[in-house]
C-alpha cells in the first residue's frame, strides 16, 4: 500500500466517521418533549363534620389544663350534626360544648352564650382595637370598690422579674417578618392558685399592627398567646397569689432585631 | 364514616372568636371579679428564643385505601404528609416533629377533633392534619387542617381538588396555607424554579434549560444541549420562560412555552441580545442589546413587537429587572468605570447609580415584596450574595464563601436562590433567607447555575 493510499483511506475513513458522528449528532437533537402543562389544583371549602366537639377552645371557660381533649370525646357523642354550615364564624365552636366541666371558677365562667353571642353580634362591628369600654369600665369599677391594700412596689417588681424569666423562654417571635421592629403585644393572662393559666389569654393591646400586616400581627400575636400557655403552670409564691392573679405581659422583640 | 363534605369554611376563625375573648371575656371578667380587683401586674418581656417551630404532619387520613392512579389514597396521605414537613423544614422556620415520636395515629375522626393532649405531651406546638379522599371522575380531594396545640384552635383548613397525579401540588398548597397562617406571610412552596444545568469540562460545558418543583421534585429537561443557554426567567404566568440561546451561533434572547414546548426567538436582530426579563404583567420585555459597540437596555411590547431603547449612556448595561410595581427598573452599568447598580424609571428616566460599597455589583433582582433589592457583591476575591434598599441604603451581604451569585428571589421574598461555584469544583444551586440563615443546597442531577424562581402558582 502506498503512502498516497494510505493518506487516501484514513480521509475516507475519516470522512466517514463525520457523517456517521453528523448522523447520530442529527438523531440525539430529537426535541425533547414538551414538559408538562401544570397539574390543575382548585381550591374547595371543606367541611368538618365532626369538628364541634374539639373541647379546645378553652377560651371564655375555665383552664383546659390538659385533658381538654379527651374530655369532649367522651362526653359528646361522635356529633351526629354534620356539615355545620361554617363561614368563619367560630360560633359553633363555642357553642356545641355545654358540659364540660370546668375545674376552676373562671372568671367568665358563668356565660351564657345566648347573651355572649348577642353581645358579639353588637361588638362585631366595631373595630377590635382595646376594649370599647374595658379600661372604662375598670376603672369605674375600681373606684367603686373598696381599696385594697397598696401593692408593695419592690415585690410587685420582684414579681414580675419572675414572670419574664418563666415565660420569655417559651417566647418564639417571628422575627423575621418585615414589620417586626414595630410590633408589640400586651397579652393578659389570668391564673389559678396553681400557677397555670385559666382561660384564653388575651390580647389587651398590639402595636405596629396596620391593614397591610393584618396576617402578620394576628401571627404575631399568636407567639406571645402560645408563650404564656407553654409556660404555664408558673412557679410564684402562694403568699402573693392577689398579686399575680392577673397579669399583662407585654411582648417586644426590639432585642432581638 | 365521617368524610368532609363540602361546605363553606375557608377562612380561619378567630376575628369573632378574639372579639369575644380580648374584649367581652375582659369586661365580663371585671364585672365578676369586682370585689378583687387589682390593677394585673406588668411584666415586659423583649426576647425570646428564635427557634423552628415543633410541628406534627402525621400522614393525611383516608376513609379506606381507595386505589387511583398514584397508588392508593393511604399512600398518597402518607406522602403529602412528608412533602408537607419537607416544605416546613425547608424553611428553617418549622421542626416537623419525627413520626415515630406520635402517640396517636390519626383517623378520619381525629383529623377535625385532634387529641391535642396527645400532641402536647410530644412537645409539638402546632399540627397538620388532613385526609386524601378519591372523586368520582378519578381525581382526588386533599383536605388540609392547621391547629395550635395549645390553645386548641383550628387555625385554618382548605381543600384542594386535584388529579391523582397533581398530590404534590396539593401537598405544597397545603404547606403553604400552614406557613401563611403561622407565620403571617405569604407561602412560597408551590412553585417552581427553571435553571441551566450543566455538565461536561470546563471548555466543552454543555448548558440546558431545566425545570422542576421548588423542592427539586418533578425534574424536566426543556433543551436538548445542542445550544448554549443562559439566564432563564419566568414570565408572570408562568407558562413561559424567556432566555438566552446561542441557536446558530447568534446569542439572542428566545422564548420557550412551557406545555407546548414551542421555541421562538423574540426577533430578529442583527444584534447580540441577551439578559431578558419580564415585566411584572407580562406585557413587556427588558433585555440588553449590543448596538453599534454599545450596550443598552430595551424593552420590547411582546404583543406588538415595539423596541424601545431605555437607555444610551456608552459602557455596558445589562441585566435589567423591574420593580414589582412595574415603574422603575433596576441594573447594572459598568459606565462609571466598573460595575455597579443604577435604578431607572420604566421609561429609562432619572438613572441613579445607588451601589457604593466596596469592589463591584452585578445581577440585580428586586424582591416581590419591593424593598430590596438583591445582587451579586464581587470583590476581594470573592463573589457574594448581598441585598439593598432601592435608594442603595442598608446593604448586607447573606453569604461568604468562594463564588455565589445569579440570585432569584422566592415568591414571598423571603428565601433568595444563588448559584455557588467551589474553587474549581462543582456548581450547585442554594438557597439562603433573608437573615443569611438557613443555607440549603437543592438536590439537582447535574450541575446548575443561573436559577430563576417562579411567582406562587394559581
Amino acid at each position: 500500500m502506498t503512502e498516497r493510499q494510505a493518506l487516501l483511506g484514513a480521509g475516507a475513513a475519516h470522512i466517514l466517521l463525520f457523517t456517521a458522528l453528523s448522523f447520530g449528532w442529527q438523531w440525539s437533537q430529537k426535541p425533547l418533549a414538551p414538559a408538562d402543562e401544570m397539574i390543575p389544583v382548585e381550591f374547595v371549602d371543606i367541611a368538618d363534620a365532626p369538628r364541634v366537639t374539639e373541647a379546645a377552645k378553652p377560651s371564655i371557660k375555665a383552664a383546659p389544663q390538659e385533658t381538654t381533649a379527651p374530655t369532649p370525646a367522651e362526653t359528646v357523642p361522635p356529633e351526629p350534626t354534620p356539615a355545620t354550615p361554617t363561614d368563619a364564624i367560630p360560633l359553633p365552636d363555642v357553642k356545641p360544648e355545654p358540659p364540660k366541666p370546668p375545674e376552676k371558677a373562671a372568671p367568665a365562667k358563668p356565660l351564657d352564650m345566648s347573651t355572649l353571642s348577642n353581645l358579639i353580634d353588637k361588638a362585631l362591628p366595631k373595630s377590635r382595637v382595646k376594649p370599647l369600654d374595658t379600661s372604662a369600665l375598670a376603672t369605674r369599677i375600681a373606684a367603686a370598690t373598696p381599696k385594697r391594700a397598696t401593692i408593695d412596689p419592690r415585690a410587685a417588681a420582684t414579681l414580675a422579674q419572675a414572670i419574664q424569666a418563666q415565660v420569655a423562654p417559651c417566647w418564639n417571635p417571628p422575627i423575621g417578618g418585615a414589620d417586626v421592629r414595630k410590633m408589640t403585644v400586651v397579652i393578659r393572662a389570668d391564673y389559678g392558685r396553681d400557677g397555670g393559666v385559666i382561660g384564653q389569654p388575651s390580647v389587651v393591646s398590639q402595636t405596629g399592627a396596620t391593614a397591610g400586616n393584618a396576617d402578620y400581627s394576628r401571627a404575631f400575636a399568636e407567639t406571645a398567646r402560645r408563650a404564656v400557655l407553654r409556660c404555664s403552670p408558673l412557679k410564684l409564691p402562694p403568699k402573693l397569689y392577689d398579686l399575680w392573679k392577673s397579669v399583662e405581659i407585654n411582648f417586644d422583640p426590639e432585642s432581638m432585631t | 364514616m365521617m368524610r368532609p363534605l363540602p361546605l363553606a369554611a375557608r377562612r380561619c376563625y378567630t376575628l369573632p372568636m378574639r372579639i369575644l375573648v380580648h374584649v367581652l371575656a375582659p369586661a365580663l371578667a371585671l364585672l365578676l371579679a369586682a370585689p378583687a380587683l387589682a390593677a394585673p401586674i406588668r411584666v415586659d418581656i423583649n426576647s425570646g428564643i428564635a427557634q423552628p417551630l415543633p410541628i406534627a404532619v402525621p400522614a393525611f387520613a383516608t376513609a379506606a385505601p381507595v386505589p387511583t392512579a398514584a397508588g392508593t389514597t393511604t399512600e398518597i396521605g402518607g406522602r403529602v404528609a412528608q412533602v408537607i414537613a419537607n416544605d416546613l423544614k425547608s424553611s428553617g422556620l418549622f421542626r416537623p416533629l419525627d413520626p415515630q415520636a406520635y402517640t396517636t395515629s390519626v383517623g378520619m375522626a381525629d383529623v377535625v377533633r385532634p387529641q391535642f393532649a396527645n400532641w402536647r405531651t410530644i412537645a409539638a406546638q402546632a399540627l397538620v392534619t388532613g385526609t386524601v379522599s378519591v372523586n368520582p371522575d378519578g381525581g382526588i380531594t386533599v383536605g388540609c387542617y392547621a391547629y395550635d396545640v395549645f390553645s386548641a384552635e383550628e387555625l385554618a383548613r382548605e381543600g384542594f381538588v386535584t388529579t391523582a397525579a397533581g398530590w404534590r401540588r396539593a401537598a405544597h398548597k397545603c404547606a403553604d396555607l400552614v406557613y401563611s397562617r403561622l407565620t403571617g406571610e405569604t407561602g412560597y412552596f408551590d412553585s417552581r424554579i427553571v435553571y441551566v444545568s450543566e455538565t461536561g469540562s470546563r471548555v466543552k460545558r454543555i448548558k440546558r434549560l431545566a425545570v422542576m418543583d421548588q423542592d427539586g421534585a418533578g425534574h424536566r429537561f426543556l433543551t436538548s444541549g445542542q445550544n448554549l443557554v443562559l439566564t432563564p426567567r419566568f414570565a408572570p404566568n408562568q407558562q413561559t420562560i424567556t432566555y438566552m440561546s446561542f441557536e446558530a451561533n447568534r446569542p439572542r434572547v428566545w422564548l420557550y412555552t412551557l406545555g407546548s414546548g414551542r421555541q421562538q426567538a423574540i426577533g430578529d436582530f442583527p444584534n447580540m441580545s441577551f439578559a431578558p426579563r419580564f415585566s411584572p404583567d407580562g406585557g413587556n420585555l427588558i433585555f440588553s442589546m449590543a448596538v453599534g459597540g454599545n450596550t443598552d437596555i430595551f424593552r420590547l411590547d411582546i404583543n406588538s413587537r415595539k423596541l424601545t431603547r431605555l437607555t444610551t449612556q456608552p459602557g455596558i448595561d445589562t441585566g435589567p429587572s423591574y420593580s414589582p410595581d412595574g415603574s422603575r427598573i433596576v441594573f447594572e452599568s459598568d459606565r462609571g468605570g466598573s460595575q455597579q447598580l443604577y435604578v431607572m424609571g420604566a421609561d429609562g428616566s432619572g438613572q441613579n447609580r445607588i451601589s457604593f460599597g466596596e469592589g463591584r455589583a452585578a445581577t440585580p433582582v428586586w424582591s416581590p415584596r419591593g424593598d430590596l433589592i438583591a445582587f451579586t457583591r464581587i470583590g476581594a476575591g470573592r463573589f457574594s450574595i448581598g441585598v439593598m434598599r432601592p435608594d442603595g441604603g442598608g446593604e448586607r451581604l447573606l453569604t461568604n464563601a468562594y463564588q455565589d451569585e445569579g440570585p432569584t428571589w422566592s415568591p414571598n421574598g423571603r428565601v433568595i436562590l444563588f448559584f455557588r461555584s467551589a474553587r474549581g469544583g462543582p456548581v450547585d444551586l442554594w438557597s439562603v433567607d433573608l437573615s443569611g440563615q438557613n443555607e440549603r443546597k437543592l438536590p439537582t442531577p447535574l450541575d446548575g447555575s443561573d436559577p430563576a424562581w417562579s411567582p406562587l402558582l394559581p
